[in-house]
């Protein structure tokens, strides 16, 4: 049982900093980005590529981060454009459609191009014994990695004063225009960060289980079951929905079966909604 | 005194709008009877080929799933994105009834039905009653067809997981021959194509233009939003379960993949994108040129996969009304002819229709 919690843990911490990414863009911007998953696919085939072509291991990392970056930057100045001439609920739907529509072109692309692909970060050296556990040097480094990320992310948002701008925007957007914050550029900003947290959720991800180029769909999906659980828009919801769902995954995987796992995951974000719908810290409007 | 205020309104909104459609039932059939009977010529010139009468009869399936997801999205704004979980819950009930329980086929396509339609129905009423917006409505539905896929390769027993399951029932049939089942979907599509003409003509039609158009004043004006969104769903998932089931007893083999998310409800929002969302022959024009473009592509492997993202993107970036009602407007533009609100009604046919009443006023 200890096995399966720590492991839920792990699993959690990578379906939290995955979430963040895509409830940020929605708090920020009311933009559901359906091709998020894909980013994290960019930017692992990126690393892939790297290596390939005989890239030492950390620069490669270093672009692969850039390439997360810079395909968020990408969205923003492109087919997001005509989106921010839109508001609430249009806004959402005509995100949604554009961005599955750009999944759909880089997921064609990749598996066209490069269809065999798939990258893992391994990591060598023996388990390390955890309350007892043995749990395997990737999972850790890759935890490590993960809660380093989150616990930067807290402080950027709590103590800069670009990220309070932020967290500004996302609370009142006519407010924080008024005290001279460009709502725009900070969400640009955040489109960026996003692709960047998509990377690294690729990243730590290959050191445990490869990432190839069917992987988007799937890292979609979890980040989209993960931000509605933790209420969207919500960063602390998304870090707490993450491990708890980590945690049920994990469990119910080893007492009944992957598939009837991955059927209660869906379900226990489905109720969420219902009791819920603005997740698990969400306040009613 | 606020309920005569709201009785009135009524009136004015379900009775005001009775005027433009004076549409005789001899109107309603004429553009149904063309189609059926252009695509009853089908056979003739590709009868020789099994392999593209089975592209026909697909093409066929895709038009009923068009139409059915037009009902429940262009119809009452609910964005299901269980289309293919909906047809799957037919395709993998009816066979699986008929063939591991023995039941009749045509009892087993009557019962996966019925169970699609409630589905459909149930999913409906709880994100009305849960008073669930168009993404939550997406989500959810989304997370049923994620979960009936995971049920799908889960119960492989059943199912035959990844690799599908081949149908015994019907192999003697003519569900197997080669042109006949093409005629079986054509005269479900024509059926389809009679009930939704009929739908919209009815009181029901006039309360989903109501409640498309705005949902506070629709309700306002009387017309009861969770009834008529859930009479929506009801019917467009009991179109979804009957073509599913259908197709799966002509087909012979189904796999997750025959319903999968990906291959129907994306190929179906295009389609419909592409025809023009709420119209009654949008779902037609879509359908078969997908249909075509796709096996034009079919060398292309995956490259098709990155023609319908662009396309995606395309279509709702700058036509969001569909390609065919662009292209009619903008052909109504180039010869002098004005439309009194093309951006108020998706319904083209409606739009010409009210550009034609206003001109015979302002003529009058």
């Amino acid at each position: 049982m200890t096995a399966n919690i720590l492991d839920g843990i792990v699993l959690g911490l990578q379906f939290g900093l995955l979430a963040a990414g895509l409830t940020l863009i929605y708090g920020l911007g009311g933009v559901l980005n359906l091709g998020y998953g894909q980013i994290a696919v960019i930017s692992a085939m990126t690393v892939a590529l790297a290596m390939d072509a005989g890239v030492p291991v950390l620069p490669a990392v270093g672009l692969g981060l850039l390439a997360g970056g810079l395909f968020g930057l990408l969205l923003d100045l492109t087919i997001l454009r005509p989106v921010y001439r839109l508001h609430g609920e249009a806004r959402v739907l005509l995100s949604l459609l554009l961005t599955l529509g750009v999944s759909f072109i880089v997921d064609g692309y990749l598996n066209w191009r490069y269809p065999l692909k798939s990258l893992s970060l391994y990591i060598g050296g023996g388990a390390i014994d955890i309350l007892g556990v043995p749990m395997r040097r990737g999972s850790l480094v890759a935890s490590a990695i993960t809660l380093v990320t989150i616990a930067g992310l807290f402080v950027f948002f709590r103590s800069t004063s670009l990220g309070r701008a932020i967290r500004s925007v996302i609370e009142d957007e006519a407010g924080a225009r008024l005290i001279g914050i460009d709502p725009k550029k900070m969400l640009r900003l955040i489109l960026v960060l996003s692709g960047v947290l998509a990377a690294l959720v690729a990243l730590t991800r290959s050191m445990i289980a490869p990432v190839d180029t069917t992987s988007g769909l799937s890292i979609t999906v979890f980040a989209l079951i993960v931000t509605v659980v933790g209420g969207l828009g919500n960063f602390v919801g998304a870090l707490l929905a993450g491990i708890i769902l980590g945690i049920v995954s994990v469990v119910a995987a080893d007492l009944i079966g992957s598939y009837i796992s991955l059927i209660i995951l869906l379900g226990a974000a489905a109720v969420t909604i219902l009791i819920r719908p603005a997740g698990l810290l969400g306040v009613k409007e | 005194m606020s309920d005569r205020l709201t009785r009135r309104a009524g009136t004015f909104l379900i009775g005001g709008t009775e005027s433009h459609t004076s549409r005789s039932i001899p109107a309603l059939l004429l553009p149904i009877i063309v189609v059926g009977a252009a695509l009853a010529l089908v056979p003739l010139w590709l009868g020789e080929s099994r392999v593209f009468m089975g592209v026909a009869v697909l093409g066929l399936a895709f038009i009923c799933y068009v139409i059915g997801f037009n009902v429940i999205f262009g119809g009452t704004g609910q964005l299901f994105l269980c289309v293919g979980a909906l047809a799957g819950v037919g395709g993998f009930g009816a066979t699986i009834l008929a063939d591991n329980a023995g039941w009749p086929i045509l009892l087993s396509i009557i019962a996966a039905t019925l169970a699609a339609t409630l589905i459909g129905g149930l999913l409906s009423y709880v994100a009305v009653q849960r008073s669930l917006g168009v993404i939550f409505t997406g989500i959810v539905t989304l997370i049923f067809s994620l979960s009936f896929d995971a049920l799908l390769l889960g119960l492989s027993y059943l199912t035959g997981g990844d690799t599908g399951r081949l149908i015994k029932s019907g192999t003697d049939t003519f569900l197997r021959e080669r042109v006949p089942p093409y005629y079986l979907m054509l005269a479900i599509v024509l059926v389809f194509l009679l009930i939704h003409g009929l739908l919209r003509r009815s009181h029901i039609g006039w309360a989903f233009r109501a409640l498309r158009d705005d949902e506070v004043a629709a309700e306002l004006a009387g017309v009861d939003v969770a009834r008529y969104r859930v009479y929506g769903a009801l019917i467009g998932a009991a179109m979804l379960g009957l073509a599913g089931s259908t197709y799966a007893f002509t087909e012979g083999r189904i796999s997750p993949t025959t319903f999968g998310f990906g291959h129907v409800d994306v190929v179906v929002l295009v389609m419909l994108a592409f025809g023009g969302i709420g119209t009654l022959l949008g779902p037609i024009i879509g359908a078969i040129t997908f249909t075509i473009v796709d096996e034009i592509l079919i060398d292309f492997g995956q490259l098709r996969q990155v023609a319908y993202g662009i396309l995606i993107i395309v279509l709702f970036l700058w036509m969001p009304r569909g390609l065919i009602p662009t292209l009619g407007s903008l052909w109504l533009r180039l010869h002098g002819q004005k439309i009194s609100d093309p951006a108020k009604s998706t319904d083209s046919v409606a739009g010409e229709q009210e550009a034609a009443s206003g001109k015979a006023q302002s003529t009058e």
